[in-house]
């Protein structure tokens, strides 16, 4: 009898700790307050506090732990046969914290909020070519698109494209209402945003019972917090800072590689940078490895130019070592024997970027070419010096290889800050868009990079590694980025 | 002496009007605005135009002054960027912060200050004084962001006993910021008594030195007589303007000591209003620690004046 008894306590005990365990404890982090008085829960607002709002809302598909799309609050989708019409299945029985039912009404309201122009929404450029949202019925939408896209649901994975309860874009802002496992509690951007557990999540409840998102400015004073066990949670710690949490048991570092990318643009409608065989000499004046070494303390991956992240699919594969000799020749063919002579614009605005700029000017010197690093304030920088000044420091966060290439290299694109305008390279995205056979798509994918490599003016030498740094109390943390994380598992002790 | 006042509180005003305009014209002068601080890369086309339609920065700057001014002058200092709260009242918590945190500090540090300089300078050169002085020279030289990191190491970090960073949103309930609130106040009693100590015992040692004190000690009144009754009154007026500039210092928002503790106070609102090219806020931040120099400075000069019969008297017999 007493066998049987300890034996049910076990069975008991076992459940109680996978099947049905309670959230306990409290999960804490920082934001940076970037967006001041003007913080939002909005999700597709500039303000939004996406440390927030990727816990509280969910979007259609998300990224999976390789970054491919999986099933989010949409559980199946296809395309019709020239990927111009898409049909999205959607979770049945799902509640919006208010305790309103989720449905094709309210896709279909958050996505027409994000295309309506009157929004100004920056995520707008992101899905622009969704021409109709229509609701099939109760758990069934259709998307309409301008022109084929076969990776339509690469772009839903968006941090910013979350689903939100129809008519309730006036007030999302501060109420924060979605279907993520947490939910909201209080707002307060600048002092600390409290989120309890949704018990109710459709994945099953979280880990942990709340958690506490606090707005820390200073970067150094959040390093101090986690420290000293007020937050449980850094990302984006620098390799000199991470020396003090890994020399302590305490602390946990988890290193990401991400799609973040810094860089040097040359504008290509310039002279001397409209001659390919400069630009090519430019580039290939760079030891990456050294700048990712001397810049980053070892924590990047070397990129040949491409914006491309190391972990994408669509990622090209290509050699890019320095080659001093070639560049020389390529500048004495373009009219150049005594090199060239450029001015470079930097800003502190990314910390790295001086020291960029400078293990740049050492390395480009060999070739012949002369960088005079122009200091430029932070303040105005984007307005007044980046597509503005010939020669300048860039910086872009992770995006699918189709938007990062289309976003940043297509001839139209706003923010083509090379000014590179290629029809070849538009025409290979055109035609990656359309072909819905994957490994075929993936070769344009990877053409129009190795293109880039030939002729582009923008210099990219590395994708940033991302360091978390977490307490030891965290458990389950996915070790990939904000966008991936499945914050429902994660656990303190 | 009520002339002097009244000339007093006019140049105040004057001075406080005139800050406001220098305030406004370095914000404007700072490449970008409102807009492009806010929307970075998307600053361009309908976004930015809006966005300056929004904020009525699509006015000339002049206008924009007059306007603020006359808002201000009948007590609005207009609402914050998200159009939900005003400013006053946002301003308002982050004053009885940085109040909070400046009484604790003048609270340990002036009768600490006055203490420690008193009996340095009556043990002068003795172990004791050598100490106190050494000291107080290591903590004013030390910058203070530094000293503030030593003690997050040591009290919040190795030992545990306080929190290290400040997590208190600006308004919540004054009991809410203890035992956050001490570490900064230890900072902030730190710099200033170093500062007070040292002006208090040069001052001592001087009158000390001086002929009434040695007259009084020859003529045989008892020493501690001689030292409450005719050194210590004389010797502890210079240090009421040191006193009152560290006053000033602490209420203006000690914008250092905030960020490092992310204490929400005055002074790192000013820093993060000027980033963001809030000029209301920073109009508004400007206004008042500009109000509160001028009154502490002005009732620094009437405690020497009353202290001090010469001065009182001066313009009289100047004529």
């Amino acid at each position: 009898m007493r066998k049987t008894l300890s034996f049910t306590a076990m069975a008991l005990a076992l459940v109680g700790t996978t099947a049905i365990a309670e959230p306990t404890g409290t999960f804490r982090q920082a934001h940076e307050f970037g967006f001041g008085a003007q913080s939002s829960l909005d999700p597709i607002s500039k303000g939004r506090v996406f440390q927030i709002t990727e816990k509280i809302m969910s979007r259609l598909v998300r990224p999976d732990m390789d970054g491919r799309p999986a099933p989010d609050l949409a559980t199946a989708w296809s395309a019709n046969a020239d990927a111009t019409e898409w049909t999205f299945s959607l979770r049945d029985g799902v509640m919006f914290h208010d305790g309103s039912s989720f449905g094709a009404e309210d896709v279909v309201y958050s996505l027409q909020r994000v295309l309506d122009p009157a929004n100004d929404s920056p995520a707008r450029a992101a899905i622009a070519m969704i021409d109709r949202v229509e609701a099939v019925d109760a758990t069934t939408i259709k998307l309409t698109l301008s022109a084929s896209f076969a990776d339509l649901p690469l772009l839903l994975m968006d941090y910013r494209l979350r689903m939100i309860p129809e008519g309730s874009g006036d007030t999302i802002a501060t109420t924060g209402i979605g279907t993520g496992p947490f939910r909201l509690v209080n707002f307060d951007a600048e002092g600390t945003t409290r989120l309890v557990a949704n018990m109710d999540y459709f994945e099953g409840p979280p880990g942990v019972a709340e958690m506490e998102i606090i707005g820390i400015p200073d970067a150094q004073a959040r390093l101090q917090a986690l420290l000293g066990g007020q937050i449980d949670m850094e990302r984006g710690i620098s390799a000199q800072q991470s020396v003090m949490l890994s020399s302590s048991d305490r602390f946990n570092i988890q290193m990401i590689p991400t799609g973040n990318w810094r860089g040097l643009v040359f504008r290509t409608d310039v002279a001397p940078f409209d001659d390919v065989r400069v630009r090519q000499a430019l580039r290939l004046a760079a030891d990456r490895q050294a700048m990712v070494d001397l810049v980053m303390g070892g924590g990047a991956v070397v990129a040949c130019d491409t914006p491309v992240g190391p972990r994408d699919q669509y990622r090209a594969q290509i050699d890019c070592p320095q080659d001093i000799d070639r560049a020389r020749a390529l500048l004495a063919e373009a009219g150049f024997p005594d090199g060239i002579d450029i001015d470079l614009h930097v800003a502190t605005l990314e910390p790295t970027w001086p020291v960029l700029a400078e293990v740049y000017q050492q390395q480009a010197a060999a070739a012949g070419i002369r960088v005079n690093i122009v200091q430029v304030p932070t303040d105005g920088f984007w307005s007044d010096v980046w597509m503005q000044k010939d020669a300048v420091t860039t910086r872009w966060n992770e995006r699918p290889a189709d938007q990062a290439l289309n976003e940043v290299y297509v001839s139209t694109a706003r923010w083509n800050e090379s000014y590179y305008r290629d029809a070849d390279f538009d025409a290979l995205l055109a035609n990656a868009r359309q072909e819905l056979d994957f490994d075929a798509r993936r070769a344009l994918y990877i053409q129009a990079q190795e293109h880039l490599w030939q002729t582009a003016g923008t210099l990219i030498p590395y994708h940033v590694t991302r360091l978390v740094g977490t307490s030891a109390r965290v458990g389950n943390l996915d070790a990939v980025e904000n966008m991936s994380v499945r914050w429902h598992l994660v656990t303190v002790d | 002496m009520l002339s002097m006042l009244m000339r007093r509180s006019a140049l105040g005003l004057i001075t406080v009007w005139l800050v406001s305009i220098i305030i406004f014209i370095g914000v404007e002068i700072l490449p970008g605005d409102a807009c492009t601080a806010f929307l970075e890369r998307e600053a361009q086309g309908l976004l930015l135009e809006n966005c300056r339609r929004d904020l009525g920065l699509d006015r000339p700057a002049w206008m924009r002054y007059g306007e603020w001014a006359a808002n201000a002058l009948s007590g609005n200092l207009g609402v914050s960027p998200d159009g939900q709260r005003q400013i006053s009242e946002l301003v308002g918590y982050r004053l009885r912060n940085t109040l909070l945190l400046a009484s604790g500090a003048i609270l340990c540090g002036i009768p600490l200050a006055l203490f420690l300089g008193i009996v340095a300078a009556l043990w002068r050169d003795r172990p004791f004084d050598i100490i106190v002085s050494t000291t107080a020279i290591a903590a004013m030289t030390i910058p203070e962001f530094v000293s503030a990191t030593l003690l997050i190491l040591i009290f919040s970090v190795w030992l545990g006993w306080v929190p290290g960073i400040v997590l208190t949103s600006s308004n919540a309930p004054l009991a809410e910021f203890f035992p956050e609130v001490l570490l900064p106040i230890a900072v902030l009693t730190l710099v200033m008594t170093a500062h007070i100590l040292r002006t208090v015992r040069s001052s001592v040692i001087e009158t000390l030195a001086s002929d009434y004190a040695q007259m009084a000690l020859l003529k045989g009144v008892p020493y501690w007589q001689m030292v409450f009754r005719h050194v210590l009154p004389n010797a502890l007026l210079p240090t009421i303007n040191v006193v009152a500039l560290t006053i000033a210092w602490l209420l203006g928002g000690v914008v250092v000591i905030e960020t490092v503790f992310n204490y929400p106070g005055l002074g790192r609102m000013m820093i993060d209003s000027i980033s963001d090219r809030d000029l209301p806020v920073t109009q508004a931040i400007a206004l008042i620690i500009a109000s509160v120099y001028v009154g502490v400075n002005l009732l620094a000069d009437l405690l020497t004046m009353v202290a001090n019969p010469r001065l009182r008297t001066a313009h009289l017999r100047g004529k």
